[in-house]
């Protein structure tokens, strides 16, 4: 009993199951490529008459309730760990070898505990929605190979029997090799080892060789043991829930010292922070901070969680919270030597983490002029950190009289000769138009709910005044004056 | 302001190819509704659209005047309006030369060419996109003089005309102070124009998803490229006399201009070319020679009926002017005879007793009693149509290019083939720019295959269905641009076989283009353009059973057996016999599932019956409900009646029904009183497919006519009825007849050289209705034995080994190269292969070719078995390097690989033949359907009985006759079973029906006078566990 192998059947099925309550006993299938050759890669049980590798179209056809979801990196990295827990509860000595699937080196341990050991833990993931099956082996891939051939603890004590009749496809020939087999008859790890090893080898070369070898179980490996200090994140729970922002500034400062050590210690440096707050309410509040500079220094991270949080009102008290680090390698940067930037960007992106947290996220930035004929439309994008250069002097200088925008613009009633306007009765503005220049129209997103259409004159008052009217679906509004 | 006041001179359609938004019929019927006297469309690179707004314009009275947007060197896009025919040929020839020497769609004209020589063009400095306004944009005023100056030393001061557009746009003022003053200063005159890309406004969505097609966006990313509103629509000229009103000149310009371009379409000075005839000839008297000459060769001897219809032929052919016409395709079929390829007009020309004499057409219209009006009369204003089928693929290709060698590259051209928005293709690309997901896409086009009947379910209906519901925020913008979008040009193909000759240069008359095909040119009109600007054409079809009898007889040939098709006994019964049982699979024509459900209530007997069934089958004479009544009076059902007695020798040979375009013309005529002009004219309504008021208008004048000559209402009411049938699609007489010949000179060679059919029949694939796995099988029903390829044996292409045996070729083998196969068969010729080794030895194949052979059962006279094959080629495909170059010898080592199963050899097949040549699929699962009955039993049992059907699925039709039905046929190991699908069980087992291969379907039995049917009550998939899938037929 050398190694045991944790692997989670439809791994990527699982986590994304456990990740969203709403499938649960849904028929649930996890979508693989994209467009026409999008096909269903794992199926849940629900989900009668499909079959995995089936066509989407198809498995929709068979099964109309059924659910796709592509594969989820976040939600499988979630249960990846786990499983992993899981094994280090065995020996220290864990691989991570794929998705779902762990290898433990348990040379010494002793086996009737191990097993013991080996079953709670299976069920203590079933619980939380991933069902690990487990083999133990001689081998690495032994171990593996039973694992995915049981339904829960495979032991292999007879490795030549057990491997004839599992797939071939189980040693993982390369593609070209699986469609060599395939017309040859090969169908099982026996079919394989029955052929001779030499004449395998010379039609298929020294990888149909190796691949000979896989199928005999005459192949091991060392493992590459999991690092725990490569992941960089931390993760702890409140008992009794916090509701003051002390106890979690605290707390968080010791943690984020910690990963921060990690980091220097493998030669990183964060670039992301993300914070991730579990309520009582069973919720969660999720925020992710970029850096303005990748760095380690904890002070800076401080002030930006600082900021977040000192604003934040969550609807329950906090039981948890996460903060992962993403690593990046240090920056190696030298400034141009005409290039304006920020004094101190640190600074910056604190000042503005508090305003975003004050009025919110999504009001916060550089506003850029929209790229629509929607005059006054604009967008807010991240703020540059070098002043870029002016653009171009524009090929035609700016005609006539600047319009000084009323914001919000007034609205009016108007008065119009045909399409013309010829007075303005409103109570910010009134009088007669002496003079009228227009219309000039414009419209847009007519393919949505906010399709819109302006009308726009340059008035001119004979009390005096130059003024814009606009004239949209809502009425006439005055939208400025011509100063 | 007064009609005629201004003319819109700068206008694109959607013949700009996602640069307009309206068709130019679109446009010129709101030119007319807003009072424009005249309209010049401009369209980008070309005059695509201009045939269409000039026969449009002149139904809703407005002048279509000619012009194009010229695509400069330089990008600038230069309006250029023909004044002149002079004018007219050179934009064609400019449109040419730029077009010939780029790739599809990058022509652009050179300055130079353009300076060169213009005369009779009249420019224009254009909008945003010409020479002036794109450079004050981009680099200011001085560039923009710059710009105008290039084309005023061009077109000098009387042609060249400063263009202003207003669109209520904020800024343009600027552009157009500019413009008056620079016009003011070189003293060019103003011109307004709206510089219209779309009829109505409500077309600017469409304008904006062209935007975005052609940008490779969508319409949430396009941002500025979409246009700011929709005001560049057509205007009256009030509205642009208000607008200009400060330049009232600008807009006078436009109705002075319009009197300068005296150029329309009517005036465009097509010639056809005449024959080379020998000397001391003219055309006429020459094609006299040689109709008399081959009446001689065809008769034996001139009889006095024949002479009488050849005079009287002749005489029409030489007074409208179309000697040489015949003489030019008479002398492309002795091309294509003298190289002994088959050749054999179709259609109405087979109404002439003059192409029987010149061997155009194989129909005696003498003796098969056919209207020679429905080919050529004198009133006629257009040419006549000659079509000539060809054995499809390098045979027609060959006299393509004969007739590009003859008439030069300049000379002759393929007609366009306009590609329109149809329902999927509109659905995805608007989908596409709406920024819907791929996968609602993908789904609907699952739903909804291409040729699907389209009306059972409403549009939401289709989309709700692939995952789009009634509150999607975008449904709403979807359907109404899809609506809007249907039926607008996407881009242009070529026709398949139709050509265009001239004498000269045919550039002088319509631009050429390079088609994607090599060696091959395109015009910028379709054949129906060409035939309204009387533009001659000559159809080279390729027929795909042409080119597989040609290959049977060739076959015959080869051994010993020859077949002249000229000489085939007419009445043969064997043939016959296979016709009534709908043994046709294969037979051209009368092997649809449709055909096949009719044969055996037709039971043909004469060819006539024959030509009567190609017919019939046809959207025009079931919707004109002929069907059952014609089978019930043949079968004494129903007595023989007649519309009005006056029409019973027009109708006596078809029972009273009217089945073909001939006998509407001649009851016209007849009842009618129509002159051959009246009816030509009816002819030509029938056949326009784009104007449904034009047909309205003859039938209401022929509805008149029948009334005024005693016709009663109800007769009347059929005969109105069977001609707007008639539009959607019905054959005339002489087409059917000239089909009914290949149809049953197919059927003879099935029964009568069923070999070299089946073979020729496969080596011509893709091609008819049924796939090769199908053909294959059909071939062992009929005790034709089919071999699989063999190295040793196979030829490149299949081939007879025996009266009832035929070998695959080499050439089936998916993945094995020509130059593969070829090195095969040279080291054979060379001498036999004696071993693997030897054969592995001496040949150049590729590792993946060598288990394609040996997987496809090539290999198996080498080996033991297809394994042994696999085993051995391996031997040496090593992608170790050491063993490489290991000796061939390995390769007869013995193999320890098991030989295939049943199962296996029959995936393989499939997998490398894409047939099998062994037992049918379905043979395998027999044994697992127990409560299934095979095909060859529904037969025998009685209707209304439930039954069970499986098989794999070889065709889907929905057709638009059948009022949403729709028709599965199963193919199993004993032949095939049809199965009818009501709408609502359709719709709910849409996708199963779809996209399953194989089905299992459930129903009741009808089984009525030999036509078999089951009665679809549930349809689901048949699990075929891991057998191989095959090819269907769908929705054509």
């Amino acid at each position: 009993m050398n190694y045991a192998a944790l692997v989670v059947p439809d791994f990527s099925l699982h986590a994304v199951r456990r990740s969203d309550a709403s499938l649960a006993g849904r028929p649930l299938g996890i979508v693989a490529g994209e467009g026409r050759t999008a096909v269903v890669r794992a199926v849940s049980p629900e989900a009668t008459g499909v079959e995995p590798g089936l066509a989407v179209t198809l498995a929709m056809a068979r099964c109309p309730a059924l659910v796709l979801r592509p594969r989820d990196p976040t939600a499988e990295t979630e249960a990846g760990c786990m499983v992993i827990a899981a094994a280090l509860t065995l020996s220290p000595r864990v691989e991570h070898t794929g998705a779902g699937w762990c290898t433990v080196d348990l040379q010494g341990a002793d086996e009737a505990r191990t097993l013991v050991t080996l079953r709670l833990r299976l069920g203590d993931l079933a619980a939380v929605g991933i069902p690990v099956r487990a083999g133990i082996a001689g081998t690495p891939l032994l171990a593996a190979l039973a694992a995915r051939s049981t339904e829960t603890v495979c032991l292999v004590r007879a490795p030549a029997e057990f491997l004839r009749p599992l797939p071939l496809a189980w040693a993982e020939p390369t593609a070209a090799h699986a469609e060599i087999l395939a017309g040859w008859g090969v169908r099982t790890l026996g079919d394989l080892t029955a052929l001779p090893k030499g004449e395998v080898g010379q039609r298929l070369g020294p990888t149909g060789a190796a691949l000979w070898e896989r199928a005999a179980g005459e192949t091991t490996r060392p493992l590459k043991l999991v690092e725990p200090k490569k992941s960089f994140a931390a993760a702890w729970a409140y008992d009794p829930p916090v509701e003051s922002l002390e106890p979690l500034l605290f707390l968080l400062r010791r943690y984020a010292e910690r990963v921060a050590l990690e980091l220097r210690a493998a030669g990183f440096v964060a670039e992301k922070l993300a914070l991730t707050l579990l309520l009582e309410d069973e919720t969660d509040h999720r925020r992710e901070f970029r850096l303005p500079e990748p760095g380690a220094d904890v002070d800076g991270w401080q002030r930006i969680l600082h900021a977040h949080l000192e604003t934040l009102k969550t609807a329950a008290r906090v039981v948890g919270v996460r903060l992962v680090a993403t690593p990046a390698r240090p920056p190696e940067k030298q400034d141009g030597l005409f290039e304006t930037g920020l004094r101190d960007p640190a600074v910056f992106w604190e000042s503005l983490a508090r305003v975003g947290a004050l009025v919110g996220d999504d009001r916060v930035g550089t506003p850029v002029v929209a790229a629509t004929h929607r005059a006054d439309a604009f967008v807010l994008t991240k703020p540059a950190e070098a002043v870029p250069e002016p653009e171009s002097a524009p090929v035609h200088a700016a005609r006539g009289l600047v319009l000084r925008r009323f914001r919000p613009a007034w609205p009016v009633h108007v008065h119009c000769d045909g399409a013309r306007p010829v007075e303005i009765v409103g109570g910010q503005i009134g009088g007669d138009v002496c003079a009228a220049s227009g219309p000039w129209r414009s419209e847009g997103e007519w393919w949505t709910a906010a399709a819109w259409a302006v009308e726009l004159w340059q008035v001119e008052l004979a009390a005096g005044g130059l003024y814009q009217l606009a004239r949209t679906a809502d009425g006439w509004c005055v939208e400025g004056v011509f100063d | 302001m007064a009609r005629g006041d201004y003319v819109e001179l700068h206008a694109r359609s959607a013949f700009s190819f996602l640069r307009g938004g309206s068709l130019p019929e679109t446009l010129a019927a709101e030119a007319g509704r807003r009072e424009l006297p005249a309209v010049a469309l401009c369209d980008r690179d070309g005059v695509y659209g201009a045939v269409r707004l000039h026969m449009a314009g002149k139904e809703a009275g407005v002048r279509a005047l000619v012009g194009s947007e010229l695509t400069m060197e330089d990008g600038s896009v230069v309006p250029v309006l023909v004044a002149s025919q002079a004018g007219y040929r050179r934009l064609c020839g400019l449109l040419t030369t730029a077009h010939l020497r780029a790739a599809k769609g990058e022509g652009r004209v050179a300055w130079s060419e353009l300076a060169e020589d213009n005369a009779g063009l009249i420019a224009l400095t254009g909008d945003e996109a010409g020479p002036v306004r794109r450079a004050w944009r981009a680099h200011g005023a001085r560039a923009a003089g710059e710009g105008g100056e290039k084309l005023r030393r061009i077109f000098g001061r009387d042609r060249l005309f400063v263009e202003v557009q207003r669109h209520h746009v904020a800024g343009e003022e600027a552009e157009n102070e500019f413009l008056a003053d620079w016009a003011g200063a070189h003293g060019l005159p103003l011109l307004a124009t709206n510089g219209v890309l779309h009829a109505t406004p409500s077309a600017r969505a469409v304008l904006d998803v062209f935007t975005c097609l052609r940008e490779h966006t969508t319409l949430d990313g396009a941002g500025r490229r979409l246009a700011i509103n929709g005001e560049r629509h057509l205007k009256t000229g009030a509205a642009m006399a208000e607008l200009f009103c400060d330049l009232p000149e600008a807009v006078a310009n436009t109705a002075r201009l319009a009197e300068r371009l005296e150029f329309t379409l009517a005036n465009l000075g097509y010639r056809f070319p005449d024959y080379a005839v020998p000397a001391g000839e003219t055309q006429d008297t020459f094609a006299h020679k040689m109709a008399y000459f081959g009446a001689q060769q065809r008769y034996g001897s001139v009889t006095g009926d024949v002479r009488r219809q050849l005079d009287r032929e002749l005489a029409l052919i030489a007074k409208l002017g179309f000697s040489g016409y015949f003489l030019i395709v008479w002398d492309l079929c002795t091309f294509a005879r003298e190289r002994g390829i088959l050749v054999q007009g179709r259609g109405s020309a087979a109404n002439s007793v003059v192409c029987y004499a010149l061997g155009i057409t194989a129909v005696d219209p003498i003796a098969s009693k056919l209207l020679f009006e429905r080919f050529l009369s004198e009133g006629r204003s257009d040419w006549p149509d000659i079509d000539l089928d060809l054995p499809s693929g390098d045979a027609r290709e060959s006299v393509i290019q004969e007739v590009y060698r003859r008439y030069g590259k300049l000379g002759a051209a393929m007609t366009a083939n306009v590609i329109s928005f149809r329902g999927k293709s509109t659905m995805r690309e608007v989908s596409k720019v709406l920024g819907l997901p791929d996968d609602v896409l993908d789904r609907f086009s699952s739903l909804f295959h291409g040729g699907d009947y389209p009306h059972t379910l409403a549009l939401k209906e289709q989309l709700k269905l692939a995952g789009i519901t009634a509150d999607h925020p975008r449904l709403e913008a979807l359907v109404a641009t899809c609506q809007q979008v249907h039926g607008l040009p996407r881009h242009l193909g070529q026709h398949s076989g139709g050509m265009v000759l001239s004498a000269g240069n045919l550039s002088q008359y319509v631009p050429l283009e390079n088609a994607r095909m090599p060696g091959r040119s395109v015009l910028q009109w379709d054949k129906s353009d060409c035939e309204d600007m009387g533009i001659i054409k000559v159809d080279l079809l390729g027929l795909g059973m042409m080119a597989a009898m040609q290959e049977t007889l060739e076959i015959c040939a080869a051994r010993g057996q020859p077949v002249d098709l000229a000489r085939l006994p007419k009445d043969d019964p064997a043939t016959f016999e296979m016709i009534r049982a709908a043994d046709t699979v294969g037979v051209f024509q009368i092997e649809s599932r449709a055909q096949m459900a009719t044969l055996p209530r037709m039971k043909p007997v004469t060819f006539y019956d024959l030509a009567i069934e190609v017919a019939i089958i046809r959207p025009g004479p079931i919707q004109g409900d002929a069907v059952n009544p014609y089978l019930k009076r043949r079968t004494g059902e129903e007595p023989v009646t007649y519309l009005d007695e006056r029409a019973r020798p027009i109708l006596e040979r078809t029972l009273g029904v009217v089945l073909f375009q001939e006998q509407i013309l001649r009851i016209a005529m007849e009842l009618g009183g129509f002159s051959a002009a009246e009816a030509d004219e009816l002819r030509r309504a029938i056949g326009f497919t784009r104007s449904q008021e034009r047909l309205n208008r003859s039938k209401a004048k022929l509805g008149a006519a029948l009334a005024k000559n005693g016709v009663t209402p109800a007769a009347s009411e059929y005969i109105l009825k069977s001609l707007a049938s008639f539009a959607l699609y019905g054959f005339p007489e002489s087409h059917a007849i000239s089909f009914a010949l290949i149809a049953y000179a197919s059927a003879w060679l099935k029964v009568h050289r069923s070999a070299a059919f089946y073979a020729a029949l496969l080596n011509c694939q893709p091609m008819g209705f049924y796939s090769s796995a199908s053909l294959v099988q059909d071939a062992r029903r009929r005790g034709v034995k089919t071999l699989p390829p063999c190295v040793l044996a196979s030829d490149e292409r299949c081939r007879v080994d025996a009266d009832d045996t035929i070998r695959l070729g080499l050439g089936s083998v998916k993945g094995v190269r020509a130059a593969a196969v070829q090195s095969i068969l040279a080291a054979r010729r060379e001498r036999p292969f004696a071993s693997m080794a030897d054969f592995l030895r001496r040949t150049v194949c590729s590792a993946a070719e060598r288990r394609a052979l040996s997987g496809a059962g090539a290999l198996n006279t080498l080996s033991a078995h297809r394994r042994a094959a696999l085993w051995a080629v391996e031997a040496v495909n090593s992608g170790d390097d050491l063993f490489r170059h290991a000796p061939a010898a390995d390769a007869d080592t013995e193999s320890p690989l098991a030989a295939m199963t049943l199962g296996e050899r029959l995936q393989a097949d499939y997998e490398h033949l894409e047939i099998t040549v062994g037992a049918h699929p379905m043979r395998l699962l027999r044994a697992q359907l127990p409560g299934v009955t095979p095909a060859e039993k529904l037969g025998e049992l009685a209707s209304g009985l439930r039954v069970q059907i499986a098989g794999a699925v070889i065709t889907r039709q929905r057709p638009g006759t059948a009022k949403g039905v729709c028709f599965i046929t199963l193919e199993d190991e004993t032949g095939h079973a049809n199965a009818i699908v009501r709408p609502g069980l359709f719709e709910s087992a849409r996708l199963i029906i779809n996209l399953e291969p194989a089905l299992l379907i459930a129903g009741r039995l009808q089984n009525e006078r030999g036509v078999i049917h089951v009665l679809a009550e549930t349809i689901t998939a048949l699990p075929v566990g891991g057998l191989p899938a095959q090819a269907s037929h769908d929705y054509h």
